[in-house]
């Protein structure tokens, strides 16, 4: 089960680019044109599909020759390189991409050789698993933890982090209650939105500053003390 | 190894002065021609890395350039195109991967900074103020007489005398100046705890490579440099920057943070850096300062982190945890060991007393130059991962406490142990304790290679 790193599923596809002469543009250039217009931050179509750790889609040209002594090799087409990891099993995310984001999946593989189209969801799981190779590696910090888990563990960790910073000094009574009440308000919440690890960071929720200190950074402005 | 030619090599790479006085000058070539005869009048001057038989002398001279100094003294292009990228940009353009935005951002630089016309830097360190005066003043003289370049701006630093003796002490009330790492081939007074840790314990010099150009790094390669090898060997590339101090916060905030840790004001100012203000490292001592340590050569720089990843003692982002992290990473520190840089440097500004007053603004701070062979594997890596990430340490987004680039958010973590005299404390709304007011890239050419700039036959064939 090379594929699967715990509950984490591991997807490589290699599609095969078109070759046609006759093309105004190459569907090699159409791919790189589509792609470099993708978003990638929480625009992007895979936090559509909200099971998606990672995604990355890259285009394989050939092998490059780096002249003698090496020996020239061609491949025998360009390829698409689609890796994803996610949460789930195989046939459940291909089906979501097929009918989250079909166009962007059109949009893309329309241009690799035997692609039926996402219309027939099962015909579109069959060309990818066809397409699909072995997953060797994982990223290093991919874990045993859902997109989810994860989100929610970040949004957690600085929750406390800042109710640590300014709990402290407070009476084990006064702690407590305080503690008490922070938990009712991580626990309502609201749950971390996919696809925006970047933005900020995970929502901040808000605890009684006990004793906050003045604000320094803005009485520097001030000069002397 | 290879044999080090000391007297090929500007001295103010291979040691530290320790001479209390400074002055660093930045000029601009007037002209090629009459540039080339200003530096060639001050070859002769030039301090090398000779031994000091007569101890030490009166003043010291050094020089090093910027790209568009080399650029201005007429180098052929094809020499000029083979320096590394980082260096040929300039420290201003490398402001986003630095942090060197914001409060730290150009805008707010001293104006020699902000336009980007210095070519040359030129450092004089003395015995006495008299001596500096009249070795910069023959400068400016031959400045004119030569009519080869010009004076845009001045930087004086200096140690602080305090009650009558020259301090190694900063303006937050640190003693400075430890753990510059050794160099294979570098002659120098070793101690135990600087250069590389090996796996029996024991402490090794780094290769030369890590500091000079034309030797094997620690990676047994050549670190990238220009062609001529003639040009690049016995060479270094030096970081320049001005950093303001605000000393007014930072005495201001240990004094409001100390009265909230258990520890106190003095513990938590040994907290925050890794040292307790008289230089005692809080790993050796966590509980006390102690002058034997500090004074004892076979100590002070001697221990490592690997019995203490959880921070009880040193904490795990404190300032020089953060910036040689020694064991603290694992595998015997080598993933430390082609990050090491060498720091030069003094304070500016004048010290005020704890006792007295102090001030955010103003001039007062410290002219930090650290030397290095590859400033983007050395220093900006130091600087982007260490000082304004945390996340090798553990530590995610977080920043150094004392140099990070807070602007009023972030926050440091002492983690302490169940100890009632060592207990753990965060540190909220940090400021910025140091900004950055300018500072460039410059490269340190060996002797002959500074003599084949003054004749112009840098040749890269």
């Amino acid at each position: 089960m090379a594929n699967q790193s715990g509950s984490v599923y591991g997807l490589t596809i290699l599609s095969p680019i078109c070759y046609d002469k006759t093309a105004e543009t190459s569907h090699n250039c159409a791919i790189r044109m589509k792609l470099a217009a993708m978003p990638r931050d929480e625009f992007s179509p895979f936090a559509k599909v909200s099971s998606t750790h990672l995604a990355r889609l890259v285009v394989m040209d050939d092998v490059v020759y780096v002249g003698a002594p090496s020996c020239e090799e061609h491949l025998k087409s360009q390829y698409l390189i689609f890796e994803t990891n996610f949460d789930g099993d195989l046939d459940t995310y291909l089906s979501r991409m097929a009918r989250e984001i079909p166009e962007e999946v059109d949009a893309v593989w329309q241009h690799c050789w035997g692609y039926p189209g996402v219309k027939n969801v099962d015909a579109f799981i069959a060309y990818m698993k066809k397409c699909q190779v072995t997953t060797t590696f994982f990223f290093a910090d991919v874990n045993n933890k859902t997109v989810q888990q994860t989100l929610i563990a970040l949004q957690t960790q600085a929750a406390v982090a800042e109710f640590v910073e300014h709990a402290q000094g407070l009476s084990p009574s006064e702690l407590q209650k305080s503690f008490a009440s922070f938990l009712v308000k991580l626990r309502g919440a609201p749950p971390p939105v996919p696809g925006r690890p970047g933005a900020g960071g995970p929502p901040r929720i808000e605890t009684k500053m006990k004793w906050a200190s003045k604000n320094l950074a803005a009485s520097m402005a001030g000069g002397a003390q | 190894m290879s044999k080090l030619d000391a007297t090929d090599i500007q001295g103010f790479v291979l040691r530290g002065y320790g001479l209390p006085f400074a002055r660093y000058m930045f000029l601009e070539i007037a002209d090629v021609q009459r540039g080339r005869r200003f530096i060639g009048s001050l070859l002769g001057q030039i301090t090398t890395g000779e031994h000091w038989d007569a101890g030490k002398p009166e003043w010291t001279l050094n020089i090093a350039f910027t790209h568009k100094g080399l650029v201005n003294l007429n180098l052929p292009d094809a020499s000029l195109l083979t320096f590394p990228v980082e260096f040929i940009q300039g420290m201003k353009a490398r402001g986003e991967i630095l942090g060197d935005t914001g409060r730290n951002g150009p805008e707010r630089w001293d104006a020699v900074w902000k336009d980007g016309r210095v070519d040359v830097w030129v450092a004089v360190n003395s015995k006495n103020k008299e001596t500096l005066e009249e070795r910069c003043a023959d400068l400016i003289r031959l400045t004119s007489e030569t009519g080869g370049a010009k004076l845009l701006g001045s930087q004086d630093a200096g140690a602080f005398l305090i009650d009558g003796q020259w301090s190694p002490k900063e303006h937050f009330g640190y003693t400075d100046g430890f753990g510059n790492p050794d160099f294979l081939g570098v002659k120098r007074n070793t101690q135990p705890g600087q250069g590389k840790l090996l796996s029996d314990g024991s402490w090794a010099p780094l290769a030369t490579g890590e500091l000079l150009l034309g030797y094997a790094d620690e990676a047994g390669e050549l670190p990238v440099a220009p062609v001529p090898h003639l040009l690049a060997i016995n060479g270094s590339f030096m970081v320049y920057r001005k950093l303001h101090q605000n000393v007014a916060t930072f005495r201001r905030y240990l004094e409001e943070k100390g009265t909230l840790y258990a520890g106190g004001k003095e513990k938590l100012a040994a907290k925050l850096i890794g040292r307790w203000r008289d230089g005692t490292p809080v790993e050796l001592s966590p509980d006390a300062p102690d002058q034997q340590v500090v004074k004892d050569k076979q100590r002070n720089v001697n221990f490592t982190f690997g019995n203490d990843l959880n921070g009880a003692r040193c904490p795990v982002g404190a300032h020089i945890r953060r910036t040689n992290p020694r064991d603290a990473f694992g595998f015997n520190g080598q993933l430390i060991n082609r990050r090491r840089i060498t720091r030069r440097g003094l304070p500016y500004g004048p010290y005020v007393p704890e006792s007295e007053p102090a001030r955010d603004d103003g001039e007062h701070g410290i002219i930090f130059m650290a030397l290095n062979a590859s400033l983007f594997r050395q220093f900006e890596f130091v600087q982007q991962q260490w000082v304004e990430y945390g996340n090798d340490a553990r530590l995610g987004n977080d920043k150094d406490m004392l140099m990070g680039n807070h602007e009023g958010h972030d926050r440091y973590t002492i983690q302490g142990s169940e100890d009632p005299r060592n207990p753990p404390f965060v540190c909220g709304d940090l400021p910025n304790f140091v900004e950055l007011r300018g500072g460039d890239y410059f490269f340190l050419p060996s002797m002959t290679a500074l003599r084949m700039i003054v004749a112009g036959t840098v040749d890269p064939r």
